[in-house]
């Protein structure tokens, strides 16, 4: 049988074995005598030449001799010199070099500009936290000495500039990503060829400049394999050199210097005001605190969410069950914020939503806030809070929970009364890996009301006109997120900093639908994060969401409603990565 | 003493003599309105301290305010930094005849920051980067009531009123 793309798991399923401190160094060994591999040839720019990296506030002075283009020895502070297999490839005057340390769960990856002298080291470690698989990172800024000479003042430094680019990159050995950079701090990236590019992922990052031409990006898999990628790359030339180290799904040890080339995909709008490049937007220790070496912010999602079980999820929901709590006002109403009015559209009204492939739902619909429902052919009616709104005219969205359901499932509805087509996201609960995490049908259909023909034939359809674009929601004062829409079938959420740099991110599975033109009902799956349904009706003419959040934790279960401002950060060109090739099949 | 001494002497006597029979009722008088001035001057002198030290007393309060050391519990735990409007009317400061009590009227620009509520990811991940507030700036009159008590003055009440 001919192999798919895709894996048995996708990246956010897989169960990484937790390495030991002892397995991590045993696997390091070889590497770290032999150094990298690298499927281009490595740059003999350094063999024969001895080089001392000073860095600045504390950091390590590094003491290098490099012997050919693969042997150095390194002295670390003054200390005794020792020596490893290293690689470096170089682009432009930027030459990259990585190393580990026989003997420790330690290596550098090092960045020098050879026309400046300035240099980044970025010092590597593993078990440095509770999985000891994750690797660490601590960057530290400074030049290569010159004897007899002034050191350099300036400094790489970390910077914002990179926020809002995206590229495409296949790199020499083979794998191909898509990399967006929507936050300063974290950065979000499509698997294309070790994944099968169904899922979107997202990773704390760095961001360092070096000149206006050439930058340095890294990112750690954090909550995945713990895999650490850095690489320099050129923008103008779209070229890139690094390193990837880490431990793949089945524990092999990946550690190798690679070369690439890209596309640009475009660049969406940053938030920052003008004239405000300064990196690292989320700051790793508190106000007034120092951070410890090595430390970031990290979101956690799958340490932190309630896993719970079919159980527990039945006695939660008995415990409480919430539709729509009532509204408060001020910074109480969170995401609802900025929710638009309801509307009493639907009040007085029966009506059958008739799905393709799923059951005919009845309406009773009472007033504005309570409605009653029953499945076609059931004799009693369900009675069951709701709320509506007008997103266009003729569009209304609507939400309900099914109250009597056994996966207690809850309803996100956009019926087009002007066309006589629904949409719904049914959410659910008990789903396999975790009861709590909500899972979703998309349910195409139309409605019946008396006075109203609906179509025989058409029917809102899933849409990738959404694909690419950055989009900003501003739910209250300091509650601005914004979401990318990074693959058919997924896409991930920023959240800005109070100096409105994008900040900590996240992604879910999601799919999109198109209801008119400019008016997209969208969903997204916090998978392995909070569990959460969230749905949303997006209208890129008004720039208002509307939507419906479906959750249930310990609290129980509850359907929320949000409502946003938007702004439309940009687009990049990416549809054309998903498309399926006329190319395949045994010849 | 010459004859021409003598003249000067009781010249200049004379002067002085002259010069004391018209003070007399000049001094006659300016006895009691000299209490008068003293004690409108002490009055002052004390009002002046006893402003001066509220003033430094609230000062020391919105520092410690800025600094978020939790004064503003008293007037709005939402409070996160209370700044001088200066565009507004000029603060006063009014103490009591009795010297014990005083009020003062401040008008300010009154930042509060609100949790955001931590019932969704969103929120929940704009308190993992540090932030997570609902930050609001708004003009307000600092209204506050200061009791003196062993000679020192302390802060009785204070309540923001729209400005």
């Amino acid at each position: 049988m001919p192999g798919t793309p895709y894996p048995k798991e996708q990246m956010h399923r897989i169960a990484y074995t937790k390495l030991t401190p002892d397995q991590i160094l045993e696997k390091l060994g070889p590497a770290a005598k032999s150094g990298p591999t690298s499927a281009s040839a490595l740059s003999d720019v350094f063999a024969g030449k001895s080089i001392r990296i000073v860095t600045d506030n504390g950091g390590p002075a590094l003491a290098y001799k490099f012997s050919g283009n693969n042997r150095l020895s390194l002295a670390e502070n003054g200390g005794a010199a020792m020596d490893a297999g290293y690689g470096a490839l170089t682009l432009g005057n930027i030459v990259f070099f990585s190393h580990l340390i026989p003997g420790t769960q330690r290596g550098y990856a090092v960045v020098v500009d050879q026309k400046t002298n300035l240099a980044t080291a970025i010092e590597l470690w593993f078990s440095g936290y509770e999985d000891n698989r994750e690797v660490q990172r601590e960057v530290y800024y400074g030049y290569v000495d010159q004897p007899g000479e002034e050191a350099p003042k300036g400094r790489h430094a970390a910077t914002d500039r990179v926020e809002g680019k995206g590229f495409y990159w296949k790199q020499d050995a083979g794998p191909e990503t898509l990399e967006f950079f929507p936050s300063a701090a974290y950065s979000n990236f499509v698997e294309l060829s070790r994944f099968g590019g169904e899922l979107s992922f997202c990773a704390p990052s760095d961001y360092i400049k070096i000149n206006d031409d050439y930058y340095i990006y890294t990112r750690t898999e954090c909550e995945f394999s713990g895999t650490f990628t850095a690489y320099v790359m050129d923008l103008n030339r779209i070229q890139q050199a690094g390193v990837r180290l880490g431990f793949d799904a089945s524990d092999a040890l990946e550690y190798y210097v690679f070369r690439g080339k890209g596309e640009w995909l475009g660049q969406h709008a940053h938030f920052e005001k003008f004239g405000d490049e300064r990196g690292n937007p989320v700051p790793a220790a508190a106000p007034g605190q120092t951070a410890a070496k090595g430390a970031r912010r990290v979101y956690r999602p799958f340490k932190t969410m309630a896993k719970m079980t079919k159980a527990e999820v039945d006695a939660a929901c008995a415990k409480r069950t919430v539709a729509f709590p009532v509204r408060t006002s001020g910074p109480a109403a969170g995401m609802g914020g900025n929710l638009g009015p309801n509307t009493d559209f639907l009040a007085g009204k029966t009506f059958t939503l008739r799905y393709d492939h799923a059951p005919a739902i009845e309406y009773r619909v009472e007033d504005a806030e309570n409605l009653n429902w029953r499945k076609e052919g059931d004799a009693n009616w369900t009675k069951a809070r709701y709320q509506a709104w007008e997103s266009m005219p003729g569009v209304i969205m609507f939400g309900h929970l099914l109250e009597g359901m056994p996966d207690h499932d809850g309803h996100a509805i956009v019926a087009d009364f002007d066309q006589g087509l629904v949409t719904c996201f049914n959410g659910y609960l008990n789903t396999p890996y975790f009861a709590n995490e909500a899972g979703v049908r998309t349910l195409f259909g139309v409605i019946e009301m008396e006075g109203l023909i609906p179509p025989k034939y058409n029917r809102h359809k899933f849409t990738e006109e959404m694909l690419g674009r950055a989009v900003s929601q501003n739910y209250a004062p300091n509650l601005t997120s914004m979401h990318l829409y990074a693959t058919p079938h997924s896409l991930s959420w920023i959240i800005f900093t109070d100096t409105d740099a994008g900040g900590l991110e996240w992604s879910g599975p999601g799919a999109y639908v198109k209801i008119r033109d400019g008016l997209f009902f969208m969903y997204w799956l916090e998978e392995a994060c909070n569990g959460t349904l969230g749905t949303i009706l997006v209208n890129l003419h008004t720039m208002r969401d509307v939507g419906v959040g479906y959750n249930c934790g310990p609290n129980g279960l509850s359907m929320s409603a949000v409502g946003a401002h938007e702004r439309l950060a940009g687009e990049f060109d990416i549809k054309r990565f998903y498309q399926v090739p006329t190319t395949g099949g045994a010849a | 003493m010459s004859p021409k001494e003598k003249a000067a002497a009781s010249t200049r006597r004379s002067f002085l003599k002259r010069g004391a029979l018209l003070a007399a009722p000049l001094a006659a008088v300016a006895a009691p309105a000299a209490i008068l001035v003293d004690d409108e001057l002490r009055a002052r002198l004390a009002r002046l301290e006893n402003e001066a030290a509220i003033r430094e007393l609230h000062q020391a309060w919105l520092r410690r305010i800025n600094a978020g050391a939790g004064d503003a519990a008293m007037l709005d735990p939402s409070v996160s930094g209370i700044a001088p409007d200066h565009s507004a009317e000029p603060d006063a400061i009014e103490v009591a005849a009795d010297g014990k009590h005083a009020a003062g009227r401040f008008y300010c620009a009154v930042e509060t920051a609100t949790e955001i509520p931590q019932d969704s990811t969103l929120g929940q991940m704009a308190r993992a980067q540090g932030s997570g507030f609902l930050r609001r700036t708004e003009r307000r009159m600092l209204k506050v009531e200061y009791a003196k008590t062993s000679g020192v003055w302390e802060i009785a009440k204070a309540e923001l009123a729209p400005a």
